[in-house]
């Protein structure tokens, strides 16, 4: 009893003491209890028979129903296959480019070019889904569309891309890249110009040529935030850019386009299903969370670079 | 009505008062309480919230005593939203209203959110009881699956909505007549497609077009096939007390394999899944489409705007050409009552009065009120009827806009006067209305089913797998990359596996309920 | 042979000249420090030989061979940076490998060289370390043995200690200077600390401006500074200055500032016709002789100058005392003999004219210097 007497006494101290600290600490620490910690609480209702009306108290319980309802249907399982496929190309092909881009950047020395070229690359990010949806529906139009005129120009018939279920990923995955690339590289560049530039110079001296100081000084030292942005995508990889495919896809091209989000947003159009909806999201969370862990895990242990 | 609101009168006049007391009460007078009253109300829809400041709402709260003042806000556009964080919150105001009301109360009313109004209106609201007397249909469209009314909808009034147009100029170029059924209908789209009636020497016709490719799979009711019982896009339908769901049957294999080959032939729109809404905008003002289904108004107003552009333009509706069986049939119409409207809280301790203040606007004074604004403001009455002054249908704003602006034609509970629409309905879209109303091609409306909890677990479980499946097969087939008649029978088939005769099961015990029994 | 020589080597960023045409010959073996205050261009001279920066004129060799335009890897030079430049990613023996394995040399000559290095610079069992695991001494190391293993013809430093705590640099030059005294490469060494400069250096080039102020060996600059800048800038605590005017009487040459007038020695360039010429008089902190000292030495006895300290700073066998004359700061460096008892009594400082220098107020250069002799 006086071990916990005299620790509370010790607490109470120390806090009068770095009340500073602890004030400012305070609005992160409310915003994560009001809008992280608090909602988990209404995790419940992926087990509930849910009305907004009764509430989460008042609704009653329904087990695992609604995962079996989840799993019970092809439909869901496709979406998860799809998701995953989506995600894991995009992880394949779109984390690799950002870095790409980011190294060609660092190897520009005029200033203007480079600044030019980068703001190219940034500017799709600051399109609204909706247009760059627009821009792609247009871009592969059969008739006016500029990849189908160059497939003309070539001699091929054109493609009706959009309703073909095979040409999907490839358009989402591209756009996606071209939308975020860009932007995508900046992280990288923040972590370029943190090399420290003598690292550069002694390499010179040393007589590296500019390919050795990509290789062995560039990359190496950017691989830290490599990992850690590779970690956060791979804890990501359930969720995908939803809004982009409710513009994108059809009926015909479900079978390839349809994402757990997608199928729970159509599921949600009929009769708000916030219980059904919980018990998808709480499922992508409990494999967000493996993902990351393991991730994190094979990390640390291989190149000691990890979120925590 | 204008003969109605005569005989009434000769009726009081002639002092046969006594003889309806409580008829002839609602009507002398509208004041629902001398002492003012004020109630509180959530009204949300996409594009507004309730105004107080409405001169409507000033005018109401005048003649009733009743002032209502609200409490939705603009942070959301999204009404289903607003409904839910208000639910949520559990701070109910007297009155709901606004966007998509309909199922929200038909679940949360039996659940004790919202007062039942049936014995309300028995009791106190004479105008409203009279309507739902002459109408039961609508009566046992709206009510929840206890046989409760739980909302007053917004009743729209007009039935036409979308008619088949053609480019009537076209047809005069190339010396062809409007067609009258389906070969025909099919020799005007070859003829549009190979014998360039826009004259560009260019083969860039579009023959068949529609904004959104959904409305295309209407084409199947010329293999007297169907898509939709109801404005709302796949749903089912009701043939002699049935529920079905066009999806599943003959004219529908019929009608998508020949849809299949009009798309394979160029005869629709080869873009006609991804060109979006600005389709009809963008093929109508480059001299390119032929022929679509759309709305009245807004379609036959091209003949105005596309004057200019395009010399001798011509779009004018045509009667549904004869399917295959000689029936013409215009599927789409307006729905006769509508999910918007408004309804009484459990929270509200003035039932009474706010069930008489709602009886209100299905007064004579009241409904106009409600279309048509401020007398000497908005109209002046003219041989009884209310007409538009010269500036409000001269002005610049829309004639609907201008009416909500003041709280007219918002979705609260009231009917709708088709006088309204009629009086700023260009000459082409009331011509189609005419040709329309002759041939009397409607058909009866599916008004949809209020759902137990049992029903409603079935229905949500299968519906929106089964209706994917649907849609997935249907486009595969248009587009070709299947076959609907190798698919037909493995596709049945695996609606059966996927529930989808439960879905009708669940369906025809709620109709049966509702509609009663045929 | 000459290690590396500058010829009027220039050094110009767009319109502005930072470095203005250097002569600097370093021999063979030498080892040659550039000190100087920030911004004067010893860096930036440093850096050009190293080949880090383009020379916008002049001629600069190595070994007989002008490099101007020689890629630095082909200078063959071996720099050693003020913040290591160590490779965060590579072990300790990886970084000082990294040279070597640019320029592809076998396996076996990497480890041989670089077990070798590391056993001089006590590194070898370190070898398997990251550069954050190791103490700031150690990680110069890791700086050293890289630049080492080249067996380069001359080895540049850019401040290389100033990184680490003043115990750990006084211990890392006297390792530098074995180091050097063991290889025996021409070496360039830039440093803002003129300690260091004095300990480790043949040959000391103080510059300030771009320019080039004097060229010497420590003990030269230490004595005959070849003007202000260099007085003031070697030494420390750096030589107190008195503004004067020059008094002639009978014939003898005085320095006159306010009420006191000190006697001077001999000059062979100032005469009778310099009387009221402006001058600067400085004196090193150990050159005054307070009161206990001065009585025995006729010499001293009268040239000296009433004071009251402001402050003793004992250092062990020394002590300072602070002071103001003519509101400048004036330091003397006194013996304590184990006590400042005796210190603390001090009420005048005693010049001896021979230790007295006299620099030219208006141009700043010494009078007297050896150099014009």
């Amino acid at each position: 009893m006086n071990v916990i007497q005299s620790k509370i006494g010790w607490f109470i101290r120390h806090v009068r003491r770095e009340w500073q600290l602890y004030l400012m600490l305070a609005p992160t620490v409310i915003w994560f209890i009001l809008f992280l910690y608090k909602p988990m609480y209404g995790l419940q209702i992926a087990f509930k028979d849910y009305s907004i009306f009764r509430g989460i108290e008042g609704s009653s319980w329904v087990g695992f129903e609604h995962f079996y309802t989840l799993f019970g249907n092809d439909q869901f399982i496709r979406a998860i296959w799809n998701t995953l496929i989506i995600s894991s190309l995009s992880l394949l092909f779109g984390f690799p480019i950002p870095i790409l881009l980011a190294l060609m950047f660092n190897e520009i020395l005029n200033q203007t070019f480079k600044r030019t070229a980068q703001t190219i690359v940034y500017l799709p990010h600051f399109i609204s889904t909706v247009i760059i949806a627009g821009i792609v529906i247009t871009a592969f139009s059969p008739s006016s569309g500029i990849v189908n005129q160059f497939l003309v120009w070539l001699g091929m018939e054109p493609i009706y891309f959009l309703t073909k279920p095979e040409w999907f990923r490839p358009i989402f995955i591209g756009s996606g890249i071209w939308q975020e690339a860009g932007f995508g590289s900046i992280v990288f560049l923040a972590a370029m110009a943190g090399v420290n530039p003598s690292l550069y110079e002694s390499a010179v001296v040393d007589g590296a040529s500019r390919w050795q100081m990509m290789w062995k000084i560039t990359i190496p030292c950017i691989l830290p935030t490599i990992l850690i942005m590779l970690i956060i995508r791979i804890g990501n990889l359930l969720e995908v850019g939803f809004e982009l495919i409710i513009l994108l896809y059809q009926p015909a091209t479900y079978s390839t386009a349809d994402v757990i989000s997608t199928f729970i947003y159509r599921q949600g159009l009929i009769g708000a299903q916030y219980d059904l909806a919980a018990a998808a999201g709480l499922f992508n969370a409990v494999v967000a969370f493996i993902l990351v862990m393991t991730a994190n895990t094979i990390s640390k242990h291989y190149s000691r670079t990890s979120l925590w | 009505m204008r003969l109605k609101t005569l005989s009434l009168a000769i009726m009081v006049a002639a002092g046969l008062a006594s003889t309806t007391p409580v008829f002839a009460d609602a009507h002398s007078s509208t004041k629902v309480t001398d002492k003012p009253l004020e109630l509180s109300i959530h009204f949300h829809t996409k594009k507004y919230v309730y105004d107080d400041d409405w001169l409507v709402e000033k005018e109401a709260a005048k003649r009733t005593g009743v002032s209502l003042k609200n409490i939705a806000s603009m942070a959301t556009t999204n009404s289903q939203e607003a409904f839910n964080l208000l639910i949520a919150s559990g701070d109910l105001p007297d009155i709901v209203g606004g966007a998509s009301m309909k199922e929200n109360v038909n679940q949360y009313g039996p659940e004790g959110a919202f007062a039942p109004l049936n014995d309300l209106i028995e009791k106190h609201a004479p105008n409203m009881k009279e309507y739902f007397d002459a109408n039961p249909a609508i009566k046992a469209a709206i009510s929840a699956a206890d046989g409760q009314m739980y909302y007053i909808p917004y009743l729209p009034d007009g039935k036409y909505g979308r008619a088949y147009f053609i480019r009537t100029d076209w047809l005069k170029k190339l010396k062809l007549e409007v067609p009258n059924n389906i070969d025909e209908l099919y020799e005007v789209l070859v003829a549009f497609r190979d014998l360039d009636p826009n004259g560009n020497g260019k083969k860039d016709e579009i023959p068949y077009f529609n904004r959104n490719w959904e409305e295309m799979l209407r084409l199947v009711v010329f293999w007297d096939g169907r898509t939709s019982g109801s404005d709302t896009r796949h749903d089912f339908h009701v043939h002699e007390g049935e529920v079905r769901h066009g999806y599943v049957g003959e004219g529908y294999k019929n009608g998508i394999r020949h849809i299949a080959k009009w798309y394979k032939e160029k005869l629709i729109d080869p873009e006609i899944f991804t060109r979006g809404s600005r389709s009809r905008e963008y093929l109508l003002s480059e001299d390119l489409g032929g022929v679509t289904h759309d709305w009245f108004a807004s379609t036959t107003g091209y003949n105005v705007s596309m004057a200019k552009k395009v010399p001798g333009f011509e779009l004018k509706a045509f009667a549904p050409p004869e399917s295959i069986s000689g029936k013409r049939i215009e599927e789409h119409r307006r729905t006769p009552v509508k999910p918007e409207g408004w309804a009484i809280t459990a929270a509200n301790k003035n039932p009474i009065e706010t069930i008489k203040y709602f009886d209100f606007y299905f007064s004579e004074e009241g409904r106009r009120l409600a279309n048509f604004g401020i007398e000497g403001t908005h109209y002046d009455m003219v041989d009884g009827n209310p007409i538009f002054k010269p500036e409000v249908l001269t002005s610049d704003k829309p004639i609907n806009a201008q009416m909500w602006s003041v709280g007219a034609q918002v979705p609260r509970g009231f009917r709708q006067d088709y006088a309204y629409e009629k009086q700023w309905s260009n000459k082409f879209a009331l011509e189609g209305i005419a040709l329309y109303d002759q041939g009397d091609y409607l058909i009866p409306q599916f008004l949809g089913v209020a759902f137990n909890a049992e029903e409603k677990k079935v229905f949500d479980k299968y519906w929106a797998t089964a209706q994917n499946y649907m849609l997935e097969k249907q486009q595969a087939w248009i587009l070709g990359s299947s076959d609907v008649d190798k698919d037909w029978d493995a596709y049945i088939a695996q609606l059966d596996r996927m529930g989808y005769p439960k879905v009708i099961e669940v369906m025809q015990s709620a109709h049966d309920r509702q509609y009663g029994k045929k | 042979m000459s290690g590396v020589k500058l010829d009027k080597i220039v050094k110009r960023y767009g319109n502005i000249e930072v470095v203005h045409g250097i002569d600097l010959e370093v021999q063979s073996q030498e080892f040659v420090v550039l000190v100087g205050p920030s911004g004067c261009g010893k860096s930036t001279t440093l850096r050009m030989v190293a080949g880090l920066e383009e020379i916008s004129g002049g001629t600069l060799t190595i070994e007989d061979k002008v490099v101007n335009n020689v890629a630095p890897k082909d200078r063959d030079v071996a720099m050693v940076f003020q913040n290591y430049a160590l490779y965060p990613h590579l072990n300790v023996y990886e970084n000082m490998a990294f040279g070597l394995r640019i320029r592809k040399e076998s396996k076996e000559s990497i480890d041989k060289q670089v077990t070798e290095v590391a056993e001089t610079l006590g590194l070898t069992d370190y070898l398997e370390r990251r550069p954050a695991d190791l103490s700031g001494g150690q990680r110069q190391r890791v700086a050293m043995g890289r630049a080492i293993v080249r067996h380069p013809k001359v080895f540049l430093f850019d401040e290389p200690l100033s990184n680490l705590d003043a115990k750990l640099r006084t211990q890392m030059r006297a390792e530098i200077k074995r180091l050097h005294k063991r290889l025996g490469v021409t070496s360039l060494y830039v440093t803002h600390d003129q300690v260091e400069a004095m300990t480790l250096a043949d040959r000391i080039v103080v510059m300030a401006n771009g320019r080039i102020e004097q060229v010497g060996t420590p003990m030269d600059l230490f004595n005959n500074p070849k003007n202000i800048f260099v007085a003031s800038f070697i030494g420390s605590p750096p030589m107190n200055q008195i503004d004067a005017e020059i008094d002639v009487v009978e014939g003898k040459l005085f320095a006159k500032f306010g009420d006191h007038r000190l006697a001077l020695a001999d000059s062979k360039e100032l005469g009778t016709h310099c009387q009221g010429h402006k001058v600067v008089l400085g004196i090193r902190p150990e050159h005054i002789l307070t009161n206990a000292q001065a009585e025995a030495d006729p010499e001293t006895a009268t040239n000296a100058i009433p004071v009251e300290l402001d402050l003793i700073e004992t250092l062990g066998s020394e002590a300072l005392l602070h002071t103001m004359v003519m509101d400048r700061p004036f330091v003397v460096k006194a013996e304590t003999h184990g006590d400042i008892a005796h210190l603390e009594k001090t009420s005048a400082f005693h010049f001896k004219p021979s230790m007295i220098s006299l620099f030219d107020k208006e141009t700043g250069d010494a009078i007297d210097h050896p150099a014009k002799a």
